[in-house]
């Protein structure tokens, strides 16, 4: 129905039969024969179509139950893994805890091997060092007694012979002799 | 050469030497040889080699000592360097020695010394020796320069060291 025709209608003039009398229902007869109609329709399609349907909804619904499910397992699976993970991540800290003590009480022991070690090196150094120390003292001492008992054997010599003139070999030889005479 | 060949020559020496009536000028010549024998490496050399003959080493003691000592003392050591016994000629001398003090009643005084002694000084010492050992000695002086300085005597056993050799050599002991 046009806006002229409705608004003739409105007006009080005549029913156009192009239009509807009711904004919402159709015609009478379209209503009577309407209905039938669809109730057969929506029959048949239940009949018929509803089967499929249904059946499409239950794969559907199955389907989406299997993914569920799936989900559902892969969670299980996932809450597993994890929680193997977490014992593995436990195991790991554990290990890693035990590697570290037994690190560590390998290092304090190689620590103290070698502390002990080192000390008793150190003590066989220092006696070492004192021995050598004393012995390059003697040695160094006696070298330089040698030296000086050297020399002054040779300054002996030298300044003995060089002061023996006539005058003192006749005082020796008198000294000798009153020595001698003297004794008994 | 054994002991008792050496108390053999010397015996002979002595005997000689006294039927000479030179035994004491023999006695102190041949002391004085012997000292320089032992002292001398080229004399002990020269009188010691067998390749030179015997004549030759008498000449050269006679070169060496005619004039010098008494006939006796040249022919004595002649005698013994002839019969080639140089190399034992100190220790013949020495019991040459030994004896001829023996016979008179001394004993042996050896006086090394660096310079020579006056006879006075001799004499002295003689009479110290006399005194601090109470025998009579026949004082044989050797003067060798290796002492240095001072006296060093020895009768028999008794060795008394007044020289400066010694004295150094305990000195550079002790240093």
């Amino acid at each position: 129905m046009n806006v002229a025709a409705f608004l003739a209608t409105a007006a009080g003039g005549e029913h156009d039969i192009t239009q509807t009398p009711s904004k919402f229902w159709p015609e009478g007869y379209e209503l009577l024969f309407g209905i039938p109609a669809s109730v057969l329709v929506f029959f048949l399609l239940w009949k018929f179509a509803g089967p499929a349907v249904k059946k499409g909804m239950a794969a559907r619904t199955a389907k989406i139950q299997a993914e569920l499910d799936a989900g559902e397992a892969a969670r299980v699976d996932a809450d597993a893994e994890a929680a193997q993970i977490r014992t593995a991540k436990g195991d790991i800290a554990g290990e890693r805890a035990r590697l570290l003590a037994e690190a560590d009480t390998q290092a304090a022991a190689v620590l103290e091997d070698g502390r002990a070690r080192l000390t008793q090196e150190l003590a066989e150094l220092d006696t070492r060092a004192a021995a050598d120390i004393v012995a390059a003292a003697g040695r160094s001492g006696d070298e330089l007694r040698a030296e000086i008992a050297r020399l002054s054997s040779a300054a002996v010599d030298h300044v003995v012979t060089g002061s023996l003139d006539e005058a003192t070999h006749q005082a020796l030889i008198e000294s000798f002799i009153a020595g001698v005479g003297a004794s008994k | 050469m054994s002991d008792s060949r050496i108390e053999g020559y010397a015996r002979g020496l002595f005997e000689i030497a006294r039927a000479e009536g030179t035994i004491d000028e023999v006695e102190d010549e041949l002391f004085r040889f012997a000292r320089s024998y032992e002292s001398s490496d080229e004399l002990r050399n020269a009188l010691s080699d067998e390749q030179i003959p015997a004549s030759k080493r008498q000449a050269i003691v006679e070169d060496l000592l005619g004039g010098k000592v008494t006939p006796t003392t040249t022919q004595l050591i002649s005698m013994v360097v002839g019969s080639g016994r140089s190399r034992d000629l100190p220790a013949i001398v020495d019991k040459l020695v030994a004896r001829a003090s023996t016979a008179k009643n001394l004993e042996v005084a050896e006086v090394r010394t660096a310079v020579p002694l006056t006879p006075d000084q001799e004499t002295r010492l003689a009479a110290a020796l006399a005194n601090a050992t109470g025998k009579q000695v026949n004082l044989k002086v050797v003067v060798d320069p290796s002492v240095l300085g001072g006296l060093v005597a020895t009768v028999g056993d008794t060795v008394i060291d007044g020289t400066v050799r010694t004295r150094i050599e305990q000195l550079k002991s002790r240093l």
